[in-house]
């Protein structure tokens, strides 16, 4: 990408102002949006997308710098969602029916056997679970921790193994279904099918965050902003460039002395915390946790948004996720529309991959190229390397 | 006992129907066609509309599918596969992109809904072929109750199998399918029609998918999503079973089926899905390449 000959310094500098400038850009459009726009019901939409929008750059890191696809991004989304939905539910005034002080939630009672103790620890075989769930901060720890544990798991025997290119995907594709079915199959711990619904809401310091409120759209978009700026920062450090490295060709690296598994594996799961991270924001924002977060659908229509976006690119992904989403919503409105839009996605991913495989970003890139070879004028340069 | 492995194989011949076409343009060509699905649902629909609108039966229907998805498939290689040759992941999403399309014109009945024109038989709704009666009534042969339509489907699948591996393995055409698997630029160079062999095989592969829908219109309900769910078990057949090896989708095909079958009895069937996967996973990691494959490209 870079390039190191003198001539070109002007573009590259053109290019980081521009980069920084986007950045700063979106930042400031995310969190000023809300006083444009007072519609809550809007802005709880857009809050869900900027959720997506994060799970734009889980894959950017893992696919676009790590150059892993993985097509159970999913998963890790789900595990965080069902963490924090297991707290959530268990603060919900639904778990308290039963006029007792211990929370239990509600579709456990419903399919109780007659007789049974109704508390947590043996209403039914796998119960027990939940009960560490009854401290908020405990479900909100794990919806990061167990994505990035089972992501090293996982990563660590996939990439020790040295399994790689499109096994990798097909391997996390099988494991984000295998889990979806663990899910439905335990249907009395996690309400199967149905997902967990009627949930509380995000308490911190005594402050209830009702999705539908100015302040929850603020949690999601800052966490959103922190993220991306986290991101972009470590594929700057050195690990990130030596991760790059290993995407562009791991014989080399593994060569130069480079543990190529262990970058793989870090970022791996750094991209499936985040995507945790994703999953945690959206229940608290949308209220429910299902296993249709685990669809097959899902984690390919992420990897889209983020091929549409920019695969390379960190803020070109979550643009992508964005902007797709939030144009999905608004023709939505329209019966006929919807329908006509599907017909149109299905063309721009097809058409995005053919004529413009590095998405919206590699587009912008190209723009800010021509415009920096227009301002040196008559001094003719040789092509920006690519 | 043999109704469990009866089970078993009957799962395990709709694995392989799926799976054929996919070891052809998966295994053979390198495209991870995800629009397989969608190709198989273009059969179905296709069983469909020869019955409402033509009167034809499931023997007619056969051939038809064959033809119309193959002709699709044709169409997909021309303006979408051919441009991705080596560029495997971008096949993957490029033809997710075809199948969402195909799905959704199948919803909208090829746009004729918007200007207010239904056909019967297309539509968002659910769809049914009748099967002849000959082959819904069980039948008894030494104490063992035979499915007659289920067992249609083993013998069509095996007679496929059998063909597919006489097309690659005993024909010119074959021999250069085979050559170009193992690497295009040489064989190219031998004087091969790298591309017209590319998409007459592509065809093929699309061609079974049809096949494939067929059969399954016969015991499942017929609607525009029915392509996205067999698919990834496609996938998962042909990639365990090993690349390019007709042999090894088979076998993977009859195991996988069984152990889904062995497991269904024993738990449930959600369970027994798990399970697959979980060996899928297993046998991916232990071999990536597959229970039988050859090094190539």
């Amino acid at each position: 990408m870079s390039d190191t000959t003198a001539s070109s310094a002007t573009p590259n500098r053109l290019n980081r102002i521009a980069d920084w400038g986007i950045y700063a850009l979106f930042i400031a459009v995310v969190l000023g949006l809300p006083m444009l726009m007072d519609d809550v019901f809007w802005l709880n939409r857009i809050a869900k997308y900027l959720v997506y929008g994060m799970l734009g750059i889980a894959i950017a890191l893992s696919w676009g710098y790590a150059g892993i696809l993985n097509l159970g991004q999913g998963l890790f989304f789900g595990l965080g969602a069902y963490m924090t939905a297991m707290s959530l539910k268990l603060m919900s005034s639904t778990s308290l029916q039963q006029g007792s002080d211990k929370p239990v939630p509600d579709f456990m009672l419903w399919n109780a056997e007659p007789g049974a103790m109704t508390d947590l620890c043996c209403i039914n075989k796998g119960s027990f679970l939940w009960i560490p769930f009854q401290h908020q901060w405990f479900g909100l720890a794990m919806a990061i921790v167990l994505p990035l544990i089972v992501a090293f798991i996982l990563s660590s025997s996939i990439f020790r193994l040295r399994v790689s290119g499109v096994y990798v995907a097909i391997i996390t594709l099988a494991l984000v279904l295998l889990v979806r079915l663990l899910i439905i199959d335990a249907q009395p711990v996690t309400n199967g099918f149905n997902g967990l619904t009627d949930l509380g809401w995000l308490t911190i310091g005594g402050f209830e965050f009702d999705p539908y409120m100015v302040q929850t759209y603020y949690v999601v978009a800052g966490s959103l902003c922190l993220v991306l700026l986290l991101a972009r920062w470590l594929v700057s450090t050195r690990a990130g460039l030596i991760l790059q490295s290993t995407r562009d060709d791991p014989t080399r690296a593994r060569y130069l002395g480079y543990d190529v598994a262990a970058f793989q594996v870090f970022f791996f799961t750094v991209s499936a915390g985040i995507a945790g991270f994703a999953g945690m924001l959206y229940v608290v924002a949308a209220e429910f946790a299902s296993p249709s977060f685990m669809d097959i659908t899902f984690s390919i229509s992420m990897v889209v948004w983020a091929a549409v976006g920019g695969r390379n690119s960190l803020i070109g992904a979550c643009l992508g996720a964005i902007l797709i989403n939030t144009i999905e919503a608004t023709v939505s409105e329209t019966e006929v529309f919807k329908e006509a839009w599907k017909l149109i996605i299905g063309l721009i991913f097809v058409l995005v991959v053919l004529y413009m495989p590095r998405g919206l970003a590699g587009l912008a890139r190209d723009l800010t190229g021509w415009l920096g070879q227009r301002r040196r004028g008559a001094d003719p340069m040789p092509k920006a390397a690519e | 006992m043999s109704d469990i492995i009866f089970i078993g194989l009957s799962l395990s011949s709709i694995l392989l129907l799926i799976a054929l076409g996919l070891s052809i343009t998966y295994g053979a060509m390198g495209v991870i066609n995800m629009a397989h699905g969608e190709l198989v649902m273009i059969g179905a629909y296709t069983a469909v509309l020869a019955g409402l609108h033509l009167n034809l039966n499931l023997f007619f229907a056969l051939p038809l599918a064959f033809v119309t998805s193959g002709l699709a498939g044709l169409v997909i290689e021309r303006l979408v596969i051919r441009r991705l040759y080596g560029r495997i992941i971008d096949t993957l999403l490029a033809t997710w992109g075809v199948a969402i399309l195909l799905q959704q014109l199948v919803r909208l009945e090829f746009g004729l809904s918007f200007l207010g024109i239904h056909v019967e038989g297309l539509g968002p709704g659910l769809q049914n072929m009748t099967v002849p009666g000959f082959l819904t009534q069980p039948f008894d042969i030494a104490g063992i109750t035979i499915q007659p339509y289920r067992s249609f489907i083993i013998v069509v699948t095996l007679a496929l199998t059998a063909l597919t591996w006489w097309l690659m393995y005993r024909t010119p055409t074959g021999v250069q399918v085979r050559a170009i698997m193992r690497n295009p630029q040489i064989a190219a160079a031998c004087g091969i029609d790298v591309r017209r062999v590319s998409a007459l095989t592509f065809a093929y592969g699309s061609g079974l998918a049809g096949v494939a829908g067929v059969l399954l219109a016969g015991f499942k309900t017929v609607m525009p999503e029915m392509g996205a769910a067999v698919v990834i078990d496609g996938f998962l057949v042909v990639v365990v079973g090993g690349v390019g090896s007709l042999l090894g989708t088979l076998l993977s095909a009859a195991v996988l089926g069984q152990i889904n079958g062995v497991f269904a009895i024993l738990t449930n069937d959600i369970l027994a899905r798990a399970v697959v996967f979980g060996v899928v996973i297993a046998l991916i990691l232990w071999r990536p390449r597959g229970l039988f494959s050859f090094k190539s490209r």
